[in-house]
């Protein structure tokens, strides 16, 4: 059996440490509110990377995400004002909008993995794609300004808490344990490792390896549609220009919690790790009056440095061909 | 111009691949090096290549003693080599693809003007029609091929080796590359024609050297022998003990292939195959033996015909579907298609039978490890532990992985594609004895293999591929190993 080792857990020891560095340094940063509200802010990014890390263990990628989240505010907030013109009840209309929101959300991603297993394109090019013109479209539906159709009480989703728990934070638990339990103890979560690790002797294998990419690249997409809702019940608007660079953010949280670029590596946990350690930088530095030039200079570095970290404890595949 | 190689001697652990191999070439003339696999040859030609070193003996050209520390020394010292993998730059045109090792300078810039002459004069030269300017992948591999030895002219050339050149040719390309030989053997290059295709050489080859277990049996004028005397030298004399058990009579048909096409690899394949019963097929490199294991488990598609598992007919035929109806395959090339290298001997141990090694899709890591360590002690996987990763492992524990991890599918049927490539002769044996035990269990077996002893040995039947048509049935114990091999590359005895 494996013995548990203190480099293994490096990673966590280190975000720690900063942990302990933030709370004697800068003012606040140890206040319940403050910690909820850090929760609050990767909460959002946390759920795609989840869903992410699983796509690109697969040997996938997904740069979508950002506008995916925009567009998905969009339609909720369009759907919402449409249904209100018709005189549906909003009881009756923010359900009916959440439900096709999530499945307009899911059929993108799917999409994405449709062009990828019947034409070969890559995921990486479909999705760069995709980036712009969801964009595009939250653009035009909108005008470029935000809709403003929510109910008071749509707020709840996003900007409210359960017994002081940040919603958000409370989505973010349940996709966390949903992905831990996909990945380590499920026969799917069999196929996705071997997909990525091996897609050839996957398919021999007997693996559906085109089924592996529809799952997980709709997954994600739908997820991301539930990000765009809980930003939009935030704000209380749809508004085109939310999720602009996350793509890139939950990419670098991915690849900080050790999963190999090259597929057939890393652990959703990793990203948990991962998503905290750019939100507690974050939430510290600005606490300390830090600028914030200087936080993106930090944040880039943080990447460089998790990823010698992780090899040099030998964990992932980060530099493996 | 005379090469000569004077008792050479090399050895891997375990095994010795040339014991003292003294053997001259001729100028102008085109020597056919040919021999079984693990004959030696290989390991001989490399040598000369400059890319294996002897452990002891000497090759000289002329009476100069060669100096190969590496294969620039060889090509330095005129010797090249094409082997079965072109090194080609896809992208790049065919003028700088030749020369490619001085590309013509003027100051600092390329030359292309005379990139082009220098290319064209070779090309000339050889009698080729093909435009410098064309990009190298848009060739066929026939052209590619050719290409790839006017590369090896544009040097000094005084040897020239060939690998195999025509195993992935069409015949009007094989006619054309040898011509292309013939061209540069009368310049008086010494040329060494290395091939599995023995119908081949009494077209091209003045000579042929017959290697065996790493010793000269002997050499002979090609005009002055005959096929059927060439294969009893590469053969000698070998008797065979089989172990085969025997399949009760009544045993019902296990999987049954009809009218199976998939063209140009293979057409109208039909045959059937019953429980226990261990069915080779033997065939030469380029037969269609791969392609036609392939297309039954689902892993290619093909063109028409119907594959019938227990009496049903497959539809759609797909590895994941065929693997639900008890088939299971072990592929040619197990580090590429058969094993997650950078996954645990566990995991890769479990793989295939991951569905019923979890209920309702989660999974059992007791089961697992169970099962994963019944077949490390029933194959005799030599492992520290079953978190090892696969990577690490030796060929032939490869091997067994790979088989293993099939096997912890309970399949009925278990397609073997080149079991024996590249492990020891214990781990074979191991293999063999695996597949016996199968059959007395009731589990069938194609195996398909190169190696044909193997299939003599291991076999109720063999079948006959050549040129994508069975040609002939082949009951074990009745032929010799030479018969065999002439049924297989089309030479009446």
């Amino acid at each position: 059996m494996k013995r548990p080792r203190l480099e293994q857990y490096l990673m966590e020891l280190i975000l720690l440490a900063l942990c302990v560095v933030f709370a004697l340094t800068a003012p606040g940063f140890m206040r319940t509110r403050n910690l909820l509200n850090v929760m609050r802010n990767v909460a959002l990014q946390g759920m795609i990377a989840f869903s992410m890390t699983a796509v690109i263990i697969s040997g996938e990628i997904d740069l979508s995400v950002g506008s995916a989240v925009a567009f998905a505010g969009v339609i909720m907030a369009w759907l919402t004002q449409w249904f209100t013109s018709f005189g549906l009840p909003l009881a009756v209309g923010i359900p009916i909008a959440v439900i096709l929101t999530l499945v307009a959300s899911s059929v993108v991603g799917w999409t994405i993995a449709y062009m990828r297993n019947a034409f070969s394109v890559p995921t990486f090019i479909t999705s760069l794609a995709y980036l712009t013109m969801l964009s595009g479209f939250a653009n035009l539906i909108t005008g470029g300004f935000p809709i403003t159709s929510f109910p008071r009480w749509f707020n709840t989703l996003g900007g409210g808490s359960f017994l002081s728990v940040p919603v958000p934070a409370l989505f973010l638990i349940v996709v966390f344990a949903a992905f831990e339990f996909i990945m380590n103890h499920t026969s799917f979560g069999r196929s996705i490792y071997a997909v990525g690790g091996n897609a050839e002797a996957a398919r021999l294998n007997g693996i559906n390896v085109k089924r592996v990419k529809y799952v997980l690249l709709s997954l994600t997409g739908c997820l991301a549609g539930v990000t765009g809702i809980l930003v939009a019940s935030q704000i209380m608007a749809g508004t085109p220009t939310v999720g602009r660079g996350w793509e890139l953010q939950i990419i670098s949280a991915v690849i900080i919690g050790g999963a190999s670029l090259a597929g057939g590596a890393g652990r959703i946990r990793g990203t948990l790790i991962g998503i905290f350690f750019l939100g507690v930088i974050i939430n510290g530095m600005t606490l300390l009056n830090i600028s914030q030039y200087w936080q993106l200079v930090v944040r880039g570095a943080l990447i460089l440095i998790a990823i010698l970290i992780n090899n040099l404890r030998g964990l992932t595949g980060a530099t493996r061909t | 111009m005379v090469l000569e190689l004077k008792n050479l001697r090399k050895t891997y652990p375990g095994t010795v691949a040339v014991t003292d191999l003294s053997v001259r070439f001729e100028g102008g003339k085109v020597h056919a090096i040919v021999g079984k696999n693990g004959s030696g040859k290989s390991t001989a030609i490399k040598m000369v290549a400059g890319a294996v070193m002897p452990d002891r003996g000497s090759i000289s050209l002329d009476d100069r003693p060669l100096h190969l520390g590496s294969t620039f020394d060889a090509i330095h010292q005129g010797i090249a080599t094409v082997y079965q993998e072109l090194s080609l730059f896809p992208d790049l045109s065919v003028a700088e693809n030749i020369c490619f090792h001085e590309l013509p300078h003027r100051g600092v810039r390329v030359d292309w003007a005379a990139t082009r002459r220098r290319a064209l004069d070779v090309l000339r030269e050889l009698d080729l029609e093909v435009d410098p300017d064309t990009r190298v992948d848009s060739l066929s591999v026939g052209w590619q091929q050719l290409v790839e030895i006017s590369k090896a002219i544009n040097h000094d050339l005084k040897v020239l080796i060939l690998d195999e050149p025509t195993s992935a040719l069409s015949k009007d390309e094989v006619d054309q590359l040898f011509r292309v030989v013939r061209r540069i053997r009368d310049r008086g290059v010494i040329v060494l024609y290395i091939s599995h295709r023995l119908q081949e050489l009494p077209a091209i080859a003045d000579t042929v050297t017959v290697l065996r277990d790493g010793d000269l049996v002997g050499r002979r004028t090609m005009t002055e022998t005959t096929l059927a005397q060439i294969v009893s030298m590469m053969f000698g004399d070998v008797e065979h003990v089989r172990m085969t058990p025997t399949i009760p009579e009544q045993a019902e048909v296990a999987l049954e292939v009809r009218n199976l096409t998939r063209k140009p690899w293979f057409e109208d394949i039909s045959f059937s195959l019953r429980a226990g019963e261990i069915l080779g097929i033997a065939g030469m490199l380029g037969s269609g033996r791969t392609e036609l294991l392939r297309s039954i488990f689902g892993a290619d598609s093909f063109d028409s015909g119907t594959v019938l598992v227990s009496g049903k007919p497959i539809r759609r035929p797909t590895p994941a579907r065929l693997k639900l109806y008890g088939l299971a395959y072990t592929p040619e090339n197990r580090k590429t298609q058969g094993l997650i290298q950078i996954q645990t001997v566990q995991e890769n141990l479990t793989l295939a039978g991951k569905q019923s090694l979890s209920r309702r899709g989660v999974r059992n890591r007791t089961l697992e490890r169970a099962a994963a360590m019944q077949q490390v002690n029933d194959l005799s996987i030599k492992i520290s532990s079953l978190d090892t990763v696969v990577e690490t492992l030796s060929g032939g524990n490869q091997q067994k992985v790979v088989v293993g991890n099939w096997l912890n599918d309970h399949p009925r049927v278990v397609l073997f594609d080149e079991p024996s490539r590249g492990i020891d002769v214990d781990a074979k044996q191991q293999i063999f004895r695996i597949i016996w035990r199968l059959s007395d269990d009731g589990i069938a077996s194609i195996i398909v293999s190169t190696e044909l002893e193997e299939l003599l040995e291991v076999c109720h039947r063999i079948l006959v591929l050549r040129d994508g048509t069975l040609q002939q049935e082949i009951v074990p114990g009745t032929v010799s190993v030479e018969a065999l091999y002439n049924a297989c590359i089309g030479v009446a005895q």
